[in-house]
């Protein structure tokens, strides 16, 4: 690649003695990266892991009034309840509840913590991405991926910390501020890899311009800051703009060979589905990110049915059968490629949307959305699987037992990295800003 | 015993806890328990010592304990059963039982408890400290809260002594000679002018303003220089952009759907106005806020009001009552950071932690705003402009009356039908609200109602979707006999962004769980009484407002106020110093920092005053002092870097990186295409070469150069930027088709100027970029550079792209790059043609397309196009109808010219259904199916919104007597047809594909990206694989207009262009020193 042997090959990791951010160090890391599996749009929890018998039983009847009123995003408080028309078994050695929706998944039981009382504030998709991804149903906060990126760095200076993924073209609701560092300095933001030759915006050098001439370019570029720098030498960003240049080039030279799927063997490829068009879309991007963790990316962002194709407002069966074959056996694949390897132990795998679905019916087939309840999963960096976590109510609605809000799933993600949820702080305007608001608790118990 | 308390109680908690402080502390075994049993398990989340509050709970005192939270008080000394703490002890509701996580309490804990509280909680003795002495405790503010700086009343300090005449160098000079520093000298002059340029206007100096100054033998030729930048259209444009920043200005909603709005931009016209006539500081502020109440009538002080209006806004939403409290919130948080500088969000909550702000502080703020009901319908002009508009309105209405009335009785039942299917949605209380008669509503049901009507609106825009059949024929043709009338039409008035009231009568905050109504007043530690004593308010006039927002401005803007001029005169410094004297520039409470020269900054904000709020006096002054000329070398640095590393003293000036708005003004002036002529008006996409204050702000959409140099996201008020460095804004300045672009109109430019000499180019570069000319060493290293590239091999991808001036733009929501085209290019793409086998069975069209704007005649804008070579050839075109289209405006559009049934020869025009709207990316397609012998044939055409995902793939099918076409071999054209100008297509093309037959809907490229049914060409103009290649595997590679897309050379990337862009990435084309 055309001019990374200019330059000073060097890995560079935080190095020894760089000073901690504040609520880094005194919690043991358990995880050192996160895959987060965002099924967005809203998969049914009733349909796929939580089983509610009286659902199928008072299906066609109104909520019962015991049940409360609830403001939905499509006004079907009041539509009659959808029977499930899912098998359900219990899997693994610890017989957690799945569908028949998600076979693959079933089969690792026994890795999965699978939390049934997840909680959330926004009823529609921008207020509930917003959330899931930066703690706020309204905009301006940084993601968690740019706090952990803040809280820990990288482990590898020649990929982004923090990379997103989708599934398709469409895009992901609020588009990319989704990943964005909010009120923090742009560096911490997500990066989206795209499909295609160019997996990051820029990375390839222009149709135009010859590697001689990118060359040229980069020493005459290179001269003229380093004369600028050395003018002023106690200003460390301009240091920071000569390091930039050659961290771009680094990245020029590594990222493709991380998107390069070639070595991967056969085995690997079948594990996720790679010869089966159904799965081969949601297999890349679950192979793609195990490389990354590999290559010490700390957090890999997958957006599965990017553009709310989880939104099942009708149709149901068809929508959810379609997204579950195409992501289950990724899924899967990932978990057991990453516990093969011996990966598994530091990374910590996750599942969910932006919340859930209702037991009540829309347009005679669908669910309309429902934050008050749903069901996520994690798995690897130190979860303890095999585990089902809390509980909704007889019909799904809404969290019962150990609710776990946002924060408290967000302060979960961040302890397991080590990271203290109310002592990492961020100045911004002069306040201490938090990753999850100042609210939320770890629930330590997942790790056993 | 209980009786006298509750006596007590009756009075007051205050009397309670400080009145009888001996009957409560009590020594005691049961006391002393049941307080350790609170430290143990409540402790955590509800005391001092924990820094904690939850609920706006504090239970280390038995203050905090009866004051309570947000669910009211939480003990009642006496009864166990009115003690909210001990219910939600005894809960079994997992929203509200305490402890939330960990054990429950046992049974004789909870016994212990009830027993206390029955007892009347006495306090233990052991525990009557306060908890925490640096703390104020709840129904006072400490004297020591109230010595705070920054709110005392601003004093005139004397000036220090010395020798400096600028006032200002008085105070940082005594204070460099306090830490022994000595100051740098003045800045060259060259320096000096490029820093100056950049911080009054944002733009850089030309090389001859930069010559005439340098030259200029004038001893007061800087103070000139000043007076000339300030006094600059541009000045305005610059000093915007901060106040944009601050009251997070934006065109767009910033939720899933980020709808534009179309008329934003007028307040953004109005503070950039407001700087360029150097409107008085208080009346600016007095306007934004009641505009409405304090300058009836005067169309700038109506515009101003935008400031009430920048929050998000989320178009389907049925929390109604949710979304209206975010948007208080939202008022009163931006309100708090940029005229209060404290942050009032932090005491939403709960009482601030740091500063003494109360929780009701928050919500006697947000009482000035509630009252306010948004509206676009407020017009910002003058009466006789309203009169001629009246009139040209009304022998518009008198023309079209029967037509109009015609429409409604069509749209009758449809409307019906939307409005029932938009209100059902809602919960119940919100619909009660709806369907009760306006008269009858209370001002909140009125806010309520209003906000969910937004809704209803939001349906109506869209009837023309759900109107089906011969009705939907019938609709259209009666609005394109309305459109006839058009040019009766007086053009729109001058729509604002501004609010009304519900009334004369106030509609005081409520602070949630609580249920404290809160009436307007201002800060309570500004105040004698606690809480602050209610405003005085007087309603306005005509009975219409309640005056309340006039009283806040009255009181902000009123010399005693502590924080306006501090607040504007720190902003102003931070401006020039990139370091406010205080740095946090909106907050001046405790989590900020004390000024570092804190008469300097009182003496700012006093002159400020007594000029009459002057604001560009008081730049001027601050930019001719000796401290902001000063140079960023010093000849002995060494103690400064030593003592103030930070330069807080001043010693010498900071290099500052640009902003990204500065950053792309200048790749645009370098190049010499900035549009410097725009000065107003709507807002424009961020590819127009305009100054970026006219770009559109989608919150959800940003420009990338913007995005990687820290524009700040404009969802919150921001009152700084960042400055970061990345990888990332590296590969964008080095790889990006914009920045290489930039490289070549700047090579352009020093041709132009500095015509065959290569010495000469290098010197004009260097003068515009950098203000100055090169060195010698860096002479010679231009030199070389242009040597070495010549002698490179000639790159083999140089593409007829380049040379023909091909523009990538990115099409918002999807990857890669698309190709930009100017109205009027009349040169569209073009590709070999197909073959009649090919065609035979019909075609289909597919494109991404964001249109830049229709043809204002009822011209075609072309995306593709076969023309025949002569008439008996006929042809085919595909794209969207002009705005006087005899069928339909801004419609899809299919037209041939060919055989058709019958074996006749002529037209077949087929317009769409379906309608685009400019600046909107749109997947399109027409799929055709000739007609035969069995019958007509038809054309499907498609359309899907790709920055809505709400929105389905729409068809409409238009049934066809086309037999096929006779044009099969000639050019498929893309964008245009021929030389015509009429024809071309105006603004992004991208993955246009031409395929055989009428594709079906699984077949279309929106629905399956991954699946190729094996195109005849397929052209997404991506960088990599070939911008005007065939990505089909066809071969048939794109040339544009006349010119072959062989590689050109000469073309293009040329050394002088590679030699400006790699200046274009430099540090000192990006800084300022």
């Amino acid at each position: 690649m055309a001019f990374s042997d200019l330059l000073a090959k060097e890995i560079v990791v935080p190095a020894p003695g760089t000073p901690l951010q504040p609520g880094v160090g005194q919690i043991k890391p358990r995880a050192k990266s996160v895959i987060f599996l965002f099924m967005e749009g809203g998969p049914s929890q009733m349909d796929l892991y939580d089983p509610k018998p009286l659902l199928n039983k008072l299906a066609g009847q109104r909520l019962p009034e015991s049940f409360g009123s609830v403001i939905t995003a499509m006004g079907e408080s009041k539509s009659p309840l959808l029977a499930s028309k899912r098998a359900w078994k219990q899997h693994g050695q610890s017989g957690q509840w799945f569908s028949d929706w998600i076979p693959h998944i079933a089969s690792c039981a026994d890795d999965l913590a699978v939390i049934r009382s997840c909680k959330a504030d926004g009823i529609n998709h921008s207020a509930g991405v917003c959330q899931m991804n930066t703690g706020s149903i309204l905009a301006g906060k940084p993601s968690l991926g740019s706090w952990i990126n803040y809280g820990i760095g990288s482990a590898n200076r020649n990929l982004p910390a923090f990379i997103v993924m989708q599934d398709n073209q469409s895009s992901v609701i609020n588009g990319p501020r989704n990943w964005g560092a909010g009120f923090m300095p742009a560096g911490y933001q997500g990066v989206r890899l795209t499909g295609g030759s160019e997996p990051i915006p820029n990375l390839n050098t222009p149709e135009a311009v010859s590697a001689d001439l990118q060359k040229s370019k980069l020493q005459l570029i290179n001269s003229v800051n380093r004369d600028f720098a050395a003018r002023y030498p106690d200003r460390s960003e301009l240091g920071a703009r000569l390091a930039g240049y050659e961290m771009a080039a680094r990245m020029q030279a590594e990222a493709p060979g991380v998107v390069d799927l070639t070595g991967e063997t056969e085995a690997t490829r079948k594990l996720y589905g790679l010869d089966d068009k159904t799965t081969e879309g949601m297999g890349r991007l679950c192979l793609l990110s195990r490389r990354m963790v590999e290559q010490g990316v700390r957090f890999v962002q997958i957006y599965h049915g990017a553009g709310s194709k989880w939104d099942a407002h009708s149709k149901i069966e068809s929508n959810h059968a379609g997204l579950c074959a195409s992501m289950d056996k990724p899924v899967a694949g990932l978990l057991k490629d990453l516990k093969a390897r011996g990966l598994l132990e530091d990374t910590l795998v996750v599942w969910g949307g932006e919340f859930g679905r209702t037991p009540m019916s829309e347009k005679g087939d669908g669910r309309d959305h429902n934050p008050t309840g749903f069901t996520m999963w994690m798995a690897g960096g130190g979860v303890q699987g095999g585990q089902t976590i809390g509980s909704t109510d007889d019909l799904g609605l809404r969290a019962v037992d150990t609710p776990l809000h946002v924060h408290d799933l967000h302060a979960t993600i961040l302890w397991l990295l080590g990271i203290d949820n109310m002592g990492l702080t961020y100045r911004y305007k002069g306040r201490p800003e938090r990753p999850t608001q100042n609210e939320g608790e770890p629930y330590k118990k997942i790790v056993g | 015993m209980p009786l006298r308390l509750s006596i007590l109680l009756g009075l007051g908690l205050t009397v309670l806890t400080v009145g009888t402080p001996t009957l409560r502390a009590a020594d005691n075994a049961q006391a002393e328990q049941a307080v350790a049993l609170l430290e143990a398990r409540c402790f955590k989340c509800h005391s001092h010592s924990a820094g904690k509050n939850k609920g706006g709970l504090v239970m280390d005192s038995l203050a905090g304990l009866t004051t309570g939270g947000d669910g009211g008080a939480a003990l009642l000394p006496g009864d166990p059963s009115k003690s909210l703490f001990l219910q939600n002890i005894l809960s079994v509701d997992p929203d509200v039982m305490m402890p939330p996580k960990g054990e429950r309490l046992t049974k004789d804990e909870v016994a212990l408890l009830t027993g206390w509280v029955k007892d009347g909680a006495p306090w233990p003795q052991s525990r009557t400290k306060a908890p925490s002495a640096d703390r104020y405790l709840p129904g006072t503010i400490g004297a020591k809260e109230k010595a705070w700086w920054a709110y005392q009343p601003v004093k005139r300090p004397d000036l220090p002594a010395g020798q400096a005449r600028n006032p200002i160098d008085r105070f940082i000079d005594a204070r460099l000679t306090q830490e022994g520093l000595t100051a740098a000298g003045e800045a060259e002059r060259a320096i000096l002018i490029r820093r100056a340029s950049f911080d009054a206007t944002g733009l850089p100096p030309s090389p001859e303003a930069v010559t005439g100054f340098v030259q200029d033998p004038d001893p007061q030729a800087y103070e000139k220089l000043i007076d000339r930048l300030l006094a600059s259209p541009a000045y305005g444009q610059r000093m915007a952009r901060a106040w944009l920043d601050l009251v997070r200005y934006a065109d767009s909603d910033g939720f899933r759907i980020d709808d534009f709005r179309p008329t934003a931009w007028r307040y953004r016209d109005y503070v950039i106005k407001a700087y360029n006539e150097n409107k008085p500081y208080d009346r600016f502020v007095q306007e934004q806020l009641a505009g409405d109440e304090l300058f009836p009538g005067d169309p700038e002080a109506l515009t101003a009001l935008g400031y009430l209006r920048h929050w998000i806004y989320e178009y389907n939403n049925r929390d109604v009552r949710g979304q209206w409290e975010n948007i208080l919130n939202d008022i009163t948080d931006t309100t708090g950071d940029v005229f209060l500088g404290a942050g009032m969000q932090c005491a939403r909550c709960h009482d601030h932690k740091f500063d003494p702000l109360l929780q009701r502080d928050y919500y006697a703020l947000r009482s000035f705003f509630n009252n306010t009901l948004p509206v676009e319908d407020r017009i910002a002009w003058t009466d006789p402009a309203a009169a001629e508009h009246a009139r040209r309105l009304a022998s518009w209405e008198r023309k079209t009356q029967a037509i109009r009335v015609e429409i409604a009785a069509l749209e009758k039942t449809y409307r019906e039908t939307a409005t029932q299917k938009a209100i059902e949605i809602f919960p119940d209380d919100v619909q009660a609200m709806i369907l009760k008669p306006a008269a009858q509503r209370t001002p909140y049901e009125q806010q309520i109602a209003a906000l969910a009507w937004r809704q209803v609106d939001y349906e109506y825009g869209r009837l023309d979707r759900s109107i089906k059949g011969a009705d939907s024929v019938k609709h259209a043709d009666l609005k394109r006999q309305l459109a006839e009338h058009d040019q009766l039409k007086p053009n729109e008035p001058p729509f604002v962004l501004a609010v009304r009231e519900t009334g004369a009568q106030g509609l005081d905050a409520v602070i949630p769980k609580k249920n404290t109504v809160v009436p307007p007043a201002f800060l309570t530690v500004l105040s004698g009484q606690y809480p602050a004593e209610p405003a005085k308010i007087t309603p306005t006039a005509d009975g219409t407002s309640t005056g309340r927002r006039a009283a806040l401005a009255r009181w902000l803007t009123d010399k005693s106020n502590p924080f306006t001029a501090r607040l504007a005169m720190n902003r102003l410094w931070q401006l020039s110093f990139r370091r406010g004297l205080t740095p946090y520039a909106s907050d001046l409470g405790r989590l900020g920092e004390p000024p570092s020269h804190p008469e300097l900054l009182d003496w700012l904000a006093a002159e400020f005053m007594s000029k009459g709020w002057d604001q560009k006096a008081l730049h001027r002054l601050i930019l001719t002092s000796a401290a902001y000329r000063r140079s960023s070398s010093h000849p002995a640095p060494q103690a400064g870097q030593l003592k103030d590393p930070q330069n807080t003293w001043l010693w010498r000036f900071q290099p500052q990186r640009l902003e990204a708005e500065q950053i792309r003004d200048a790749l645009f002036a370098a190049g010499g295409d900035l549009q410097a002529d725009k000065q107003n008006g709507p807002s424009v996409v961020y590819s127009e070469p305009t100054r970026s204050i006219f770009t559109r702000i989608m919150r959800n959409n940003r420009d990338p150069l913007a995005d990687v140099f820290d524009a700040p996201q404009w969802f919150n008020s921001a009152s700084s930027r960042d400055v970061t460095t990345t990888p990332i804004q590296s590969l964008l300045l080095l790889n990006s088709p914009f920045m290489l672009k930039r490289g070549e109109a700047l090579a352009a430019r020093l041709t132009k100027e500095a015509p065959g000499d290569d010495a000469a180019q290098v010197r004009r570069l260097y003068q515009v970029l950098f203000a100055r000319l090169p060195t010698a060493t860096e002479a010679a290293q231009a030199a070389k550079f242009l040597q070495e590239v010549r002698a490179q091999k000639p790159t083999a991808a140089v593409s007829a792209a380049l040379a023909n001036d091909f523009q990538p733009e990115k099409v918002p929501f999807r990857d890669g790059q698309g190709a930009h085209l100017e109205s009027s290019h009349r040169k569209p793409f073009l590709a070999s043609g197909a073959t009649e086998v090919d065609l035979a069975r019909g075609f289909t069209i597919e494109a991404v397309i964001v249109p830049r704007t229709v043809s204002d005649t009822g011209s075609v804008r072309v995306i593709a196009a076969q023309v025949g070579k002569g008439k008996a050839d006929g042809y085919w075109q595909f794209g969207v109808t002009g705005q006087k289209s005899r069928r339909a405006p801004r419609v899809l559009v299919l037209q041939a010219f060919g055989p058709l049934l019958g074996d006749d020869f002529g037209e077949a025009v087929h317009f769409s259904g379906l309608r685009i709207e400019m600046n909107k990316p749109y997947y399109v397609a027409a799929a055709v199916r000739y007609a035969d012998k069995n019958g007509p044939g038809e054309v499907t055409f498609s359309l899907k919104d790709l920055a809505n995902d709400d929105e389905p793939l729409l068809h409409d099918r238009v049934i066809t007597r086309l037999t096929g076409v006779r044009t099969a071999t000639q050019t498929i054209q893309l964008g245009g047809k021929g030389t015509d100008a009429e024809s071309s297509f105006h603004g992004v093309l991208d993955d246009l594909r031409f395929s055989a037959g009428p594709l079906n809907d699984q077949a279309l490229l929106y629905a399956n990206e991954d699946w190729r049914p094996d195109p005849l060409g397929f052209w997404r103009f991506e960088n990599k694989s070939g911008t005007l290649s065939d990505s089909s595997g066809k071969g048939r590679d794109l040339a544009v207009g006349a010119v072959k897309a062989a590689p050109d050379a000469k073309g293009g990337a040329t050394p002088l262009a590679a030699l400006c862009h790699a200046l274009l990435n430099s540090s000192e084309f990006l800084y300022v020193e």
